[in-house]
């Protein structure tokens, strides 16, 4: 460790640098200095090796990537010396895993230590092993290490690591214990004197009971009697009295395994044990010194977890309350965060609830405290302690919280304000006006679920109805509302808008103009909910009114064209309706009540609780039947009926529909049609349209194959559809699918763009190799998070993209290369799975990248010497293939050619005699063929100039047959056209379509939306 | 167990960082960044807790403690004690005290070796090995010797370093 002085030299030119560009240019001198050294200088001196481990190391720390030198590292272990064998295996065990090859080259090295007799030897190698060992340590070296453990002779120092090192091997495979009579051996340790290997042991027993506590059933009264000789302090040397409390780790971690026994039956050890629980809780006090009292309290937070699952009485469990009711008062911080996380852990044990509230002033003014942490603790703590009788002040507080709280907080509060809302509501009005405030104060945070949950509860009760649409019409004379509430609104006033008739401002001409008014400000997924809003308004319209009717025909003729299909589809449909009367009537009529089912708000909730933990208290919350969640559940004091149960309405004993919510419980595979296969589907095309009944009624109608009662379960499967978030919501700007054949043929150019986010594309390709620079820039003032790019590469091409960063900031530009090889001829294409999150939008493309067969040609003219005796040479197929190609693009002669050269394919003018005929060459470069000549004779027939005959030669088959096809999808598809598609794509696999999802066959079949969608 | 143990300076510059679960560097990076990024948006006299799921998975909870230029962070998972956590921490720059007599970044900085040794006398594998500064100094020490009494017989044959290392 000492005197390195190349080390610390290097560590101060890093200190040295100015930025990081110095740094990496330091980091990579020295890099390649010890890349240098390793490889030339045969015989290192032990020094100089040492020198540069501990160099790499460093600059692993610095976080650069150190892919060469393990070996050297791995080799270290074996030297004789100590200082070299010291960072050899330091440096194994951080820069290794324990799957690397050159691990188990080491493995006798490390036996060999630890069988041998240098104590410090032997140290070394068990702190490798319990660093990074895995299953082949664990297989050879576990008898080795158990003896250690209980070996007499040994110093402590080798015997704690040895525990510890055994408890990784027992991680690794559980068979490392499995010994006749460990169990015995363990408890045997556990009457160990010094207290550095007493702890290591108990951490060793905790993972063996957590595994199987049965076994270990004689260690129990053993860590109640080291709790005792700790609380007692006898025989407690100096050094483990930290600021005058005998070891809190080690009574921490003694308490901890007890947490695993299921219960103490043995009743004078349980006395024993409650003697001690009870000396811990009445003797701390909050003192002056922090780390005293971090150390006690450290110490009393597990006895509170051991009490609580011992199930102790209630006696004792009022004193605990108690106590955390004081310590989320206390100033020092820590322990009011404590305190908050333990009282909602309390919340599952019965019979406290009633005490637990009795803090309910102190646990909301937490909610204000300066310490995020600590706020986020007591939102936990209220969501958990909510009942029906304190539901009102707990979600109105939240509600108030909300227009302050970060924003990183704010989804979050808003999803368990609506939740128990929901659960809890006193009545329905309450319930609606709280989702409404809730979207008026965080609209933004508000998901789709929570608005869709409300318009659920509307229509299924009558009673509501008008009530909601009261407020609905209130919110819209706010000068700004958002969005989200112009949804609901629209929605609930297009069905219960009529029930307003005879209030002031609440005509349907009125609603109209109200609502019409926010139109040129929505985005386009609002569009159709306003479409349908008015189509209901007109409907609703009794008498007539032939003045409003101009004014919607006149909406929906100007959206008839839209680009959007979705509203074009319904600014069509509803014209085309409303002109039919009667009919009109029944498609537009209100829509039925929704079948009854679980809250998808409720059940989110639920998954997120649902994670996995090994904890033993929330081990024993499993066994207990009952959680925070369920305790909590409305059971109705006085007999009512629970006040949000809705009356069922249809089918509950259909079995489909059973069948359908029963995969709704079980994840995202809910649609409007069963056979719909991906969800992204659903947001894409029907998210706007989720909530609405009309276009499935108006389909009927025009296409027939739905039956009438599919009609309302079709709409109640989409309407609370689960969608974690809105995909693909953004408008893109310019075609996607031009972009890329645009980029086929040059070399720089966009390949993407929306409203958030352009991505440009600069390329350079010099033989098989490629290098292409994406660079993304974020055209907004918010920063765009959650940034994702991934490559899926075609069989044939190798490709690596540089990590591109999790976040772009505000109008930023952030670049990221991707090389290319291609390895064999292919034209397959391969794809950037790209995605960001702009607010609660995940906006998701899939973009083929532009790394086409014909980058890897490079143009070359032969002359006729050149050309005919390789012609001839290739004899005939495969490696030479003719093909009659019809359908062509009518080209004419020079302009076919200009095609050819765009591609590289270099046409070699008058080596044909025939002038309607082309012979062209190029080089094909990849990994497998190498540079590889490859020509081409194009026969036209003047007469027919859609259709030609190909001949396509080269030294390989598969390069003949794919540039033959790629010639062939050039001349038959129209690249720079202004329809242009997916290119047809012959025999092989369709590239991966761009971002606008041509939707399933599947629901090609059944959804006329999705079928007009796929036309388009 | 405890999932890694890091030190940076107000800056983020990382000082010393180990992972107990194998994690390739990009992402040690990109941990200590977002640790980092979390740490220095927080103010004095708040608790030394820190909501870091997002980071490090469900069920892992941090503490961290602030001295000086330094931030001292250990990550670990729901079967430690919270508190007990942020002892060790206090262990862990006692110790530093005692090595260096009054630590500061720059004894961090260029005893890189030393703080391994340090860290690996008290965190081993992801669990607590020694919680002890007094113990931990003597194991230090002794690794200290042997490396000077390694360093100074250099030139005699091995088998008589052999012997010594014995």
């Amino acid at each position: 460790m000492s005197g390195m002085r190349g080390l610390s030299v290097f560590i101060s030119d890093i200190r040295n640098c100015q930025n990081k560009e110095a740094e990496r240019l330091r980091v990579d001198k020295e890099l390649g200095n010890i890349r240098t050294c390793f490889k030339n200088e045969k015989v290192l001196t032990p020094y100089k090796k040492k020198k540069y481990v501990w160099k790499m190391l460093y600059i692993h720390m610095l976080g650069y990537d150190v892919d060469f030198g393990h070996m050297e590292a791995v080799s270290l272990i074996s030297a004789p010396k100590y200082p070299e064998k010291q960072v050899g295996y330091i440096v194994t065990s951080c820069l290794l895993n324990e799957n690397h090859d050159f691990l188990r080259l080491a493995i006798n090295t490390v036996r060999n230590d630890i069988i041998g007799r240098n104590e410090t030897f032997q140290c070394l190698a068990l702190t490798l092993v319990g660093n990074i060992g895995g299953r082949d340590f664990s297989e050879s070296l576990a008898p080795d290490v158990q003896k250690l453990l209980i070996s007499s002779s040994c110093r402590p120092l080798v015997r704690k690591k040895a525990a510890l090192c055994l408890l990784r091997l027992f991680r690794k495979n559980p068979d490392a214990v499995n010994v006749d009579g460990w169990a015995d051996r363990m408890a045997q340790l556990l009457d160990e004197r010094d207290l550095g290997v007493l702890t290591s042991s108990t951490s060793l027993l905790v993972a063996l009971v957590s595994n199987n506590h049965e076994a270990y059933s004689s260690c129990l009264p053993k860590c109640v009697k080291i709790l005792e000789r700790l609380a007692r302090n006898q025989d407690v040397p100096q050094e483990y009295t930290y600021y005058g409390i005998p070891s809190p780790w080690l009574q921490v971690k003694a308490m901890r395994a007890l947490q695993y026994f299921p219960t103490i039956e043995d009743p004078s050890t349980r006395k024993a044990l409650f003697e001690v629980l009870q000396r811990i809780l009445m003797g701390t006090d909050v003192v002056k010194n922090v780390n005293k009292n971090n150390a006690s309290h450290a110490v009393l937070f597990e006895a509170l977890s051991l009490v609580m699952h011992l199930d102790a009485e209630k006696e004792m469990m009022s004193q605990c309350v108690a106590l955390l009711g004081k310590f989320i008062s206390v100033r020092e911080p820590n322990i009011r965060y404590l305190g908050l996380e333990n009282m909602t852990r309390m919340l599952m044990v019965t019979d406290v609830q009633d005490i637990i509230k009795k803090h309910q002033s102190q646990i909301i003014t937490s909610l204000k405290d300066p310490d995020i942490s600590i706020r986020r603790r007591a939102l936990d703590l209220l969501y958990g302690m909510c009942d029906v009788s304190n539901a009102k002040d707990i979600v109105e507080e939240l509600l108030q919280y909300l227009s302050t709280a970060e924003f990183s907080m704010r989804e979050e509060l808003s999803l368990k304000a609506a939740i128990l809302a929901e659960k809890f509501a006193p009545d329905l009005s309450w319930y609606v006006d709280v989702i409404l405030q809730l979207i008026d104060k965080a609209g933004d945070f508000v998901s789709d679920d929570i608005w869709f949950r409300v318009v659920q509860f509307v229509t299924n009760n009558e009673d509501l109805q008008p009530y909601a649409a009261s407020k609905a019409r209130e919110y819209l004379d706010k000068i700004a509302i958002h969005e989200t509430m112009l949804k609901v609104s629209a929605y609930i006033l297009g069905e219960y808008g009529h029930l307003l008739a005879r209030q002031p401002g609440c005509s349907a001409s009125e609603l109209f103009s109200i609502l019409h008014e926010k139109l040129p400000t929505v985005s386009t997924p609002t569009i159709p909910i306003l479409l349908s809003t008015y189509a209901k308004l007109l409907m609703h319209t009794q008498p007539p009114d032939p003045e409003l009717q101009k004014k919607i025909w006149a909406v929906f003729k100007k959206y008839e064209s839209c680009i959007d299909v979705e509203i074009q589809q319904r600014a069509v449909e509803y014209f085309e309706l409303s002109k039919k009367g009667a009919a009109f009537m029944d498609v537009l009529a209100e829509m039925p009540k929704f079948p009854e089912r679980q809250s998808s708000l409720i059940r989110k909730a639920e998954d997120v609780e649902d994670t996995a933990d090994q904890s033993a208290i929330k081990l024993r919350a499993q066994q207990q039947p009952s959680n925070a969640l369920v305790l909590a559940d409305p059971q109705p004091v006085d007999g009512a009926p629970p006040p949000l149960k809705v009356p069922i309405v249809s089918g509950s004993t259909n079995p489909e529909s059973v069948a359908r919510s029963v995969s709704q419980a079980y994840g995202t595979l809910s649609s409007i049609d069963p056979q719909t296969p991906s969800p992204d589907l659903l947001s894409d095309l029907l998210g706007p349209l989720a909530i609405e009944a009309a276009p499935g009624a108006v389909s009927t109608e025009q296409h027939g194959p739905i039956g009438a009662e599919g009609v309302p379960e079709e709409v109640d499967g989409s309407a609370i559809v689960p969608v974690e978030e809105q995909t693909n919501s953004v408008e893109l700007i310019g075609n996607i699918a031009e972009r890329f054949h645009a980029l086929c043929l040059k070399d720089s150019g966009v390949l993407y763009e929306d409203p958030h986010i352009q991505i440009g594309i600069k390329a350079e390709w010099r033989g098989q190799h490629g290098r292409l620079v994406l660079f993304m820039g974020n055209k907004n003032t918010s920063p765009l998070t959650s940034v994702q790019a991934l490559i899926l590469p075609p069989a044939h091409l190798k490709l690596d993209l540089s990590p591109v960063p999790d976040t772009i900031p505000p109008r930023a530009q952030v670049q990221s290369p991707l090389e290319v090889m291609n390895i064999r001829p292919s034209r397959d294409v391969a794809v950037l799975d790209f995605s960001y999150k702009f607010g609660t939008n995940m906006v998701n493309a899939k973009l083929r990248i532009p790394a086409t067969l014909n980058k890897f040609l490079q143009p070359l003219q032969l002359t006729s010497e050149e050309f005919f005796p390789q012609w001839r040479a290739l004899s005939g197929p495969p490696l030479k293939l003719q093909e009659v190609v019809r359908g062509v693009r009518p080209l004419a002669l020079p302009e076919m050619a200009n095609l050819f050269n765009s591609f590289h394919v270099t046409i070699c003018p008058g080596l044909d005699p025939n002038p309607n005929n082309l012979v062209a060459s190029t080089t094909f470069y990849s990994e497998s063929t190498g540079a590889m000549l490859c020509l081409a004779r194009i026969e036209t027939d003047p007469a027919d100039r859609t259709q030609l005959r190909m001949t396509v030669g080269s030294g390989d088959p598969a390069l003949t047959f794919e540039l033959k096809e790629f010639i062939k999808e050039q001349l038959i598809t129209i690249p720079m056209g202004s329809r242009a598609l997916v290119p047809a794509a012959g025999p092989g696999p369709a590239p991966a379509p761009p971002v606008a999802q041509p939707p399933s066959p599947a629901a090609l079949a059944d959804d006329p939306g999705a079928l007009l969608a796929g036309l388009l | 167990m405890i999932k890694a143990v890091m030190m940076m300076n107000t800056q983020g510059k990382p000082r010393l960082a180990k992972f107990y679960d194998y994690t390739p560097v990009e992402k040690q990076q990109e941990l200590i960044r977002g640790v980092f990024s979390v740490l220095c948006s927080r103010p004095e006299n708040v608790s030394n807790f820190l909501e870091i799921d997002s980071l490090f998975g469900p069920d892992s909870r941090l503490v961290y403690k602030h001295y000086a230029t330094l931030y001292f962070v250990l990550v670990f998972d729901g079967s430690e004690n919270e508190l007990a956590m942020l002892d060790l921490i206090q262990v862990l720059v006692e110790t530093l005290d005692k090595c260096f007599s009054n630590v500061c970044e720059l004894d961090i900085v260029f005893n890189y070796s030393k703080m391994h040794a340090v860290l690996d006398e008290i965190v081993f594998g992801g669990q607590v090995l020694e919680t002890s500064s007094a113990e931990v100094m003597k194991a230090v020490e002794e690794i200290s010797k042997l490396e000077a009494a390694s360093n100074s017989i250099s030139l005699v044959p091995k088998s008589v370093s052999g012997w010594r290392g014995r």
